[in-house]
């Protein structure tokens, strides 16, 4: 709560400041503050796991109660979760529910244990917004509102991006967190990485993302001792990968593959062995791989010289507009072994407390059945992992799964609560960046109450 | 169709560019024959060879069917005759997305099979008859869900899958934003306009109820059907029309109204796809994209224009020589603007730092196995899925990970000179230090040895080991055949560099020859200069 003040105060001055003509240094200033501010001696790590297609958050978190089941049950003919599969996910009477009850999805048994001992939180009916907004406000369209809601391509862009913005957008609110704290890493090679293409969560406006195989440090077969029996092809082939350029597109590419071999060879050296994680790797899970590498490379920190890390990792198929409980089943079960093994090395690394990860994804999908599936929606329960995470309930308001609700602007399609803004300032700031900066990363932070999930950690 | 196109008949360079857009990839033989007949008798000549059900055929009879459907893509890629209409069909299926990643199309190769057979057989019709293949086929029924779509039940609760009905708009004909014809996006008081709300995507979706599989009966057990047998006669047939399913509410959609009351999908459906093909956005969204698969990323306005004219005149004409029905979205006019509009047949300047497209991985492998006559030693051309493993080629045709493609139309790189200098670059958006390696690992192999399943392909140098004792001459060929001779002066010196390092000895020169033939296109294939297409 201080800090909150003193950011308050730290604005006032920025635009008494401004209009004096001198931001500039000003701004060095408040850059000087914020490292001051935050406690950066030890290491840090965020981890995004965006569930790719629009997971279906009303399925993620069921109410159980005897009329909260019947109400969700009604509300989503042929595509409810059978009340007798819930038991073994209970979360039991939520005390920041009213004392509702609720369970996890029933193929999240091992992330449910993490909640029961408090390393998992669940965090209700987030999504991308621009101010706060109501369901009147939406349907008269009194307020601004992200572009395309619904829209994979555009959605995706919205809940990465600094100011909910859509494709095209060029910051991401990852990158841009570690922008703020790229000074305490002696190399910034491996401070975004993604293990699932080029996401403009990692962009930032000096951080890029680095984009690393799940088997860790790669080699360039051409480029080892002899091209085809020739060492001098070996080294020219090389020169000419990596020789800049002056067609963009071209420049481009050679700036890529520099980047890759500086960046595999110190991964070949300092990466752990894949075989000093246990439990072994899961078979048959592919983000099982991602986050495995990402173990390895948080075990890594020291000798690839990072303080601090923002990852990325996806799984696809969320999409579920059919067949969505055998779907989601299946890709739940890949969640739940991948997050939990994950747990299993960051505590045989001793980095529970060091590490973060939650849940993003497109939208949350509409409460409404279209015969067997769901369509797109909006606001989404999500899930934040780790040692510092206060866990064990849910933060914001779970909306009841029933029409009409004061959320509900159609379908059960539901106006988010908390916005994407505001659970990015609240990683961030466990992540160390000061609340000064976090308005510079979120420039749509000052709308909303940036404290609102202060408990969180 | 005769005439003269403007261009003069073209020399090899240039014929090797041109082929680089329209085929999967120039050939020794095919650069002749196109300057002997010019662009135009050439272009004619592949506009007369009749579609065929080829894909569908080969599936048909044979076991391994997922693996069989990508060894087809790649037999009729590599040797085909119909190149234009197989390169077309292979851009549209970028466009009009159906992919084997979905576990429920994955079950039918079969069905993907026709789907490519679709594409290719509409890449000469019109843009109307295109979009509604696309939309009766059952692999997109399946993959966008509209197959078994339901109309909403009466107390409410369940609504129709808006799946479909969001995507056609969004992809597949008019995009998000009104467009002005040169591609440019309308501004009014300085702001875009939505072209669809999210009111029209519910209209639409009630539109998409009431059609599964064809079939004599109209049950509602073939209607809800999951699983069929794999190579069932339905999984190729268009979707037929159930009215019990389908919704009788009002449609009202991009100011459309159908009343309520309505029982016949068809009828509905044909008012969906004529109100969507006239759309004044569908020439330069479905135009703009097609430049970008086949020419350049960032054609200009002019360019885009003048391809939105051809699409919407249905006729297109280069001096003397002109194609189309005249029936608007002729996609063969449309192909022909595309490809002969003078931005595409110009040869960028010098120092040019802006034209040209990245060649996507799937279309690096086809210019190899065509420039150096690739054969399987099978027979079958056994190749399989290219996408996996860590010295894969980093992409398989028909295996896109969503309905949006293997990269967006409007990707950057960030932290890139190209985002500020206002450009995209879509295939860029799979070029990543892990792919940029995966890529070389996996060229180092495949020239030396072949690819596919126990290296089933394997290219024929026999051309290149001839002259391999001429560094000149052998480059000299690798830097047509591959690029349109566009290799600059410094990556030719480097590529030089390496193939005189391999001494020609005066006796036993086979292992000699053979090195050097390898190194030359290793490298060529490899260089930063035809990974982008000029």
């Amino acid at each position: 709560m201080t800090s909150r003040l003193s950011r308050r105060d730290l604005l006032k001055r920025t635009a008494a400041l401004s209009l004096l003509g001198s931001a500039g240094s000003f701004a060095a200033d408040v850059a000087a503050m914020s490292t001051v501010a935050a406690q950066l001696d030890e290491y840090r790590a965020l981890v995004c796991l965006f569930l790719l297609g629009g997971n279906d958050h009303t399925n993620l978190l069921v109410p159980t109660d005897t009329e909260t089941y019947a109400e969700y049950a009604a509300a989503r003919p042929s595509i409810a979760l059978q009340r007798d599969t819930l038991a073994a996910t209970d979360l039991g009477p939520t005390a920041s529910q009213g004392g509702r009850s609720f369970a996890l999805h029933p193929s999240l048994a091992g992330i449910r244990q993490l909640y029961l001992d408090a390393d998992a939180a669940i965090v209700a009916n987030v999504g991308p917004l621009i101010v706060p907004t109501t369901v009147s406000q939406y349907l008269a369209g009194s307020v601004a509102l992200p572009p395309k809601l619904r829209s994979h391509n555009d959605q995706q862009s919205a809940w990465q991006a600094r100011q909910a913005s859509g494709e095209g957008a060029h910051l991401g609110w990852g990158g841009s967190l570690a922008d703020r704290l790229m000074n305490t890493n002696s190399s910034n090679v491996f401070t975004a990485v993604s293990t699932s293409g080029r996401p403009l969560f990692l962009s930032g406006s000096s951080i890029a993302p680095f984009q690393m195989s799940t088997s860790g440090g790669l080699n360039l077969k051409p480029a080892g001792a002899s091209l085809y029996g020739s060492a001098r092809g070996s080294v020219v082939y090389q020169q000419m990968l990596t020789a800049g350029r002056a067609h963009l597109f071209e420049d481009e590419i050679s700036a890529v593959t520099r980047r890759s071999l500086d960046a595999n060879a110190r991964l070949r050296t300092s990466l752990p062995p894949a075989g000093s994680l246990s439990p072994a790797l899961p078979a048959n899970n592919l983000l099982a791989a991602q986050l495995h590498v990402v173990a390895r490379t948080i075990a890594a920190q020291t000798g690839l010289g990072t303080n601090r890390q923002v990852f990325f990792v996806g799984l696809g198929g969320f999409d579920t507009h059919d067949q969505l409980v055998p779907q989601q089943n299946a890709l739940l079960r890949q969640v739940d072994t991948a997050v939990t093994a994950f747990w299993s090395w960051l505590g045989q690394l001793g980095r529970r407390s060091q590490v973060v990860l939650f849940t993003a994804s497109d939208f949350g999908r509409a409460l409404a059945s279209n015969g067997d599936g769901s369509d797109h929606g909006w606001g989404a329960h999500h899930l934040v992992i780790g040692g510092d995470v206060n866990g064990g309930t849910i933060y914001g308001d779970v909306p009841p799964a029933a029409f009409g609700s004061s959320v509900d602007v159609g379908n059960g399609v539901f106006v988010p609560t908390i916005s994407v803004d505001q659970y990015a300032a609240r990683l961030g700031r466990w992540f160390g960046v000061s609340a000064a900066d976090l308005d510079l990363v979120l420039p749509n932070l000052q709308a909303f109450d940036p404290d609102a999930l202060i408990s969180l950690f | 169709m005769s005439g003269t196109v403007d261009y003069p008949n073209p020399d090899a360079g240039e014929a090797a560019r041109f082929l680089s857009q329209a085929t999967f990839g120039p050939t020794a033989a095919e650069i002749d024959r196109l300057r002997q007949l010019g662009y135009g008798a050439w272009l004619d000549e592949q506009f007369a060879l009749p579609a065929s059900p080829i894909h569908q055929t080969v599936v048909k009879t044979r076991s391994r069917p997922q693996e069989e459907l990508l060894n087809s893509f790649w037999r009729q890629a590599a040797t085909g005759q119909d190149q234009v209409r197989q390169r077309l069909a292979f851009s549209y299926s970028q466009i009009f997305v159906v992919s084997m990643i979905s576990s429920a199309v994955n079950f039918y190769p079969l069905g993907v099979a026709s789907y490519l057979d679709l594409l290719g057989a509409s890449a000469y019709g019109t843009y109307r008859a295109l979009l509604e293949g696309v939309t009766r086929h059952p692999m997109m029924g399946l993959y966008l869900s509209h197959l078994g779509n339901q109309k909403e039940d009466a107390e409410g609760y369940q609504v129709p899958d808006q799946n479909f009905a969001r995507e056609i708009m969004q992809l597949f004909s008019i995009g998000l934003y009104e467009l002005n014809p040169d591609g440019s996006i309308r501004l009014i008081a300085g702001d875009p306009i939505e072209t669809y709300r999210t009111e029209d995507v519910v209209g639409l979706s009630r539109v998409f109820t009431g059609f599964s599989w064809a079939g004599t009966d109209k049950s509602k057990a073939r209607f809800t059907q999951r699983l069929l047998a794999h190579k069932a006669d339905e999984v190729v047939r268009p979707m037929e029309a159930y009215p019990q399913f389908h919704s009788v509410l009002e449609k009202h959609f991009l100011g459309v109204t159908i009343p309520p009351g309505q029982i016949d999908p068809d009828a509905d459906l044909a008012v969906a796809l004529d109100t969507l093909a006239a759309h004044p956005n569908v020439g330069p969204f479905i135009g703009r994209q097609l430049i970008q698969r086949l020419v350049t990323s960032n054609p200009s306005p002019a360019y885009v224009s003048r391809v939105s004219t051809a699409f919407d005149t249905g006729r297109y004409a280069s001096g003397s020589w002109s194609t189309g029905t005249g029936a608007r979205g002729d996609l063969q006019a449309l192909a022909a603007a595309v490809l002969l509009d003078p931005e595409a047949r110009a040869r960028p300047d010098i120092g040019d730092t802006r034209t040209g497209r990245v060649r996507e991985p799937v279309l690096r492998l086809a210019n190899w196995m065509r420039a150096f006559n690739v054969r399987s030693s099978s027979g079958g051309f056994r190749i399989g899925r290219t996408d996996v493993g860590l010295a894969g080629l980093g992409q398989s045709p028909l295996y896109a990970p969503s309905v949006f493609n293997f990269y967006r139309p409007g990707y950057t790189p960030q932290n890139a000179a190209i985002a500020d200098a206002g450009l995209v670059a879509p295939e860029l958006q799979i070029t990543d230090e892990a792919s940029v390696l995966g890529y070389a690992n996996f060229l180092y192999g495949a020239i030396s040895s072949g690819v596919g399943i126990s290296r089933d392909l394997k290219a024929d140098y026999s051309a290149e080991i001839a002259i391999a004792h001429d560094p000149d001459l052998l480059i000299g060929r690798m830097n047509l055949l591959l690029t349109g001779n566009t290799l600059s002066t410094a990556t030719l010196a480097m590529i030089r560099d390496a193939v005189v390092a391999i001494a020609m000895p005066t006796r036993n020169q086979t292992s000699a020859r053979q090195r050097r033939v390898w190194t030359a296109a290793l490298f060529t294939l490899s260089s930063p200069d035809y990974l982008v297409q000029k």
